[in-house]
């Protein structure tokens, strides 16, 4: 039983962020029937962003641990949420007559771009945050052992998606969201600025991202240029999970992916973990092609 | 007139003869300058660059200087096949390269069909000397001398329940099957053989897995990276196992990532690094390389990189030619060790390098990789 929680907390902290980063992919869905490719990249330009930042302000020789996460976070959620709009205006507002094929292409290219120009900055070489940052104070919850920070990964990932959900389902800007993600064109008609909407989406989206990209180096430590790619496809893969397009199926999905994960290596095989999820990924969608929540048939891309 | 125009032809066909001669000797370096290895890549282009300076500046081979000819291979071998193409069409003599065994193997046959002498510098799969390919050298040990010295480790150190870890790559999953016969051979424990996959930041699930198995001591095959994470959660989990790594794990970030604390005691196979040697070549190039870059040295591999360099440019020194017959002959016959960065070097017939190659490190209580004697 110790080993089974042990694991089901292994799995939900890993899976908390996969949820963060299928947010920004199931968003930009949602909105646009765009999957956006670069949206992995994002989330490691987060994870090299706070590094940069939290060296070149010396932020621990004023603040506490807390304060140091909060406002690190504040400033990376912003600028990751800047680069997040430029990308939308200069990659895909042009493409937006055209076929979606194109913009698709359009976010390969600029995944590409943003992966070689953080190793053109920061070097080829892993990158690691300081290592005394965040207290090593280990929790003991029915009878297991489990790292505080781990909880707060867990608790903060959590908050961020109930914030986001209720600023979806109870704010006017979250109503036009939602409005523009049912019918483009008939929002228009109702005197929404759908341009604007989607800037929104691409500013919420990417600082979510950014934000779990911090979490990861904050956390894990050891971030590189490439960890873009491994992470977003896992959430990408969590978005599909929970229904594309729905936000708390891409909650629902990150998280049960991770567990699943967890479990695979656990009472499986370390080796077939992938491969095991991918096998639940394709037997839920033969079941409901959708996703878990998703109601919405998912078109071609 | 008719004279004329024949001293004329004459003089001409001479300045052109001499400008052939005096024509630099073109060497390719095939590198992983992107993609996931694009650290030992931009590492192995830095040392062969350096020291394709330095011999320049030295007055060359013979009177004649070095250019170093570069192409990315990404780590990948389908970008591997067209960068050996390219390289193939720039007139090299020889190509340096590469990082990776599968990776090294697409480009194998290219390089071979052109007559280009290689030199690979990370690739330690054995079969890829097993092919009787004439024109084929490295600088590195194979896996199988490997899996030798990590089964004496680990027999030495008395272990009597052993975890082993891979993770799935061609290097890493055939140092731990070759140690995992050996190991049975010999009757020894083997209570838990897995793979975990690279670049994923969390280990702790497989961590709390290997821990239930309840082993003496946990022999990871895979790269730094990992091994770094997994000594890092590892403490977090207040597991106090050893681990004992493969070469792979022969770089300094790995103390980066896994901080001092976690990382004290971890040992590693790998051949020594020239900082750890007092010959006169590894000084002087530590020397030049500090001067220059004003850093150490990354990781043995790209060192390899170098000794591939060094290892050219002194056989056409001494055949004075650049045949590649005579060349690869003076390798495989007649260079009897030849002081190189990373200790003497030799080739057998099949071109892998002769001698004892292996030694044991530790990390210590600051950090530092030590030689164990």
């Amino acid at each position: 039983m110790d080993f089974f929680l042990q694991q089901l907390t292994n799995g939900l902290a890993v899976g908390s962020i996969y949820a963060l980063i299928a947010l920004g992919y199931t968003m930009v869905y949602g909105v646009l029937k765009l999957i956006n490719f670069a949206h992995g990249d994002l989330f490691a330009i987060g994870a090299y962003l706070g590094l940069t930042l939290l060296t070149a302000f010396g932020l621990t020789r004023f603040l506490g641990p807390l304060g140091v996460v909060i406002v690190l976070a504040l400033m990376v959620m912003g600028l990751v949420a800047v680069v997040g709009a430029v990308l939308e205006r200069v990659a895909y507002r042009p493409l937006r007559q055209a076929h979606r094929l194109s913009a698709v292409v359009s976010a390969m290219g600029a995944s590409i771009f943003f992966q070689n120009a953080l190793m053109l900055i920061y070097g080829a070489r892993y990158k690691v945050y300081p290592h005394d940052i965040l207290p090593k104070n280990v929790v003991s919850l029915l009878g297991v052992e489990v790292p505080l920070v781990r909880l707060l990964v867990l608790l903060t990932s959590v908050l961020m998606m109930v914030a986001l959900y209720l600023f979806i389902q109870k704010t006017r800007i979250g109503t036009a969201i939602r409005a523009a993600a049912i019918d483009q064109r008939a929002a228009k008609l109702m005197g929404i600025n759908v341009d604007r909407v989607i800037m929104i989406v691409f500013l919420i989206g990417p600082a979510l991202g950014g934000a779990a990209g911090l979490m990861v180096g904050l956390y894990y430590g050891q971030i590189n240029f490439t960890m873009g790619w491994m992470y977003g496809l896992k959430a990408f893969t969590a978005a599909i999970l929970g229904g594309i397009g729905n936000i708390p199926g891409a909650m629902v999905g990150g998280l049960l992916l991770g567990v699943i994960e967890a479990m695979g290596a656990a009472y499986l095989s370390i080796a077939w973990k992938d491969a095991i999820t991918f096998i639940v990924l394709i037997a839920i969608l033969i079941v409901r092609p959708t996703g878990l929540l998703g109601e919405r048939v998912a078109e071609k891309v | 007139m008719k004279k004329m125009l024949l001293l004329v032809l004459l003089i001409g066909l001479l300045t052109v003869g001499s400008a052939l001669a005096a024509d630099p000797i073109r060497i390719g370096l095939m590198a992983p300058l992107t993609g996931a290895w694009a650290s030992e890549g931009q590492d192995m282009k830095q040392i062969v660059e350096l020291l394709a300076e330095d011999l320049n500046a030295a007055g060359g081979i013979n009177g004649r200087q070095v250019r170093v000819i570069i192409a990315d291979d990404g780590g990948d071998p389908r970008t591997a096949a067209l960068a050996a193409q390219r390289l193939s069409t720039q007139n090299i003599l020889a190509v340096i390269g590469t990082y990776g065994s599968a990776v090294t193997e697409a480009s194998q046959g290219i390089y071979d069909e052109a007559g280009i002498i290689q030199v690979a510098n990370g690739s330690t799969a054995i079969r890829l000397t097993e092919k009787g390919n004439p024109y084929f050298l490295r600088t590195c040990p194979r896996d199988d001398e490997q899996g030798l010295v990590g089964f004496k480790a680990l027999k030495d150190g008395g272990f009597k329940a052993i975890a082993i870890l891979h993770d799935n790559s061609s290097y890493a999953k055939g140092l731990a099957d070759e140690t995992r016969a050996l190991l049975q051979k010999d009757g020894a424990n083997i209570v838990f053989f897995d793979a975990l996959t690279p670049q994923q930041n969390d280990y702790t699930a497989i961590l709390t897995r290997m821990r239930a198995a309840n082993p003496d001591v946990v022999f990871f095959t895979g790269y730094y990276g990992e091994a770094g994470l997994l000594l890092r959660q590892k403490m977090e989990m207040n597991w106090t196992v050893p681990f004992i790594g493969g070469d792979a794990t022969n770089n300094p970030d790995l103390v980066k990532i896994a901080g001092p604390t976690a990382a004290a005691g971890y040992r590693f196979l790998s051949p020594p690094v020239p900082q750890d040697l007092d010959t006169p070549e590894a000084k002087a190039f530590m020397a030049s390389y500090r001067n220059k870059y004003n850093a150490e040295p990354g990781s043995v591999w790209a060192v390899l990189a170098g000794d591939g360099f060094r290892v050219i440019t002194k056989a056409i020194e001494a055949t004075d030619s650049t045949d590649r017959d005579k060349i690869v002959a003076y390798l495989k016959n007649e260079m009897q060790d030849f002081p190189g960065l990373t200790g003497e070097i030799s080739f057998d017939e099949k071109g892998d390098r002769v001698g004892d190659l292996y030694r044991v490190y530790e990390v210590n209580a600051e950090g530092k990789f030590v030689m164990l004697p």
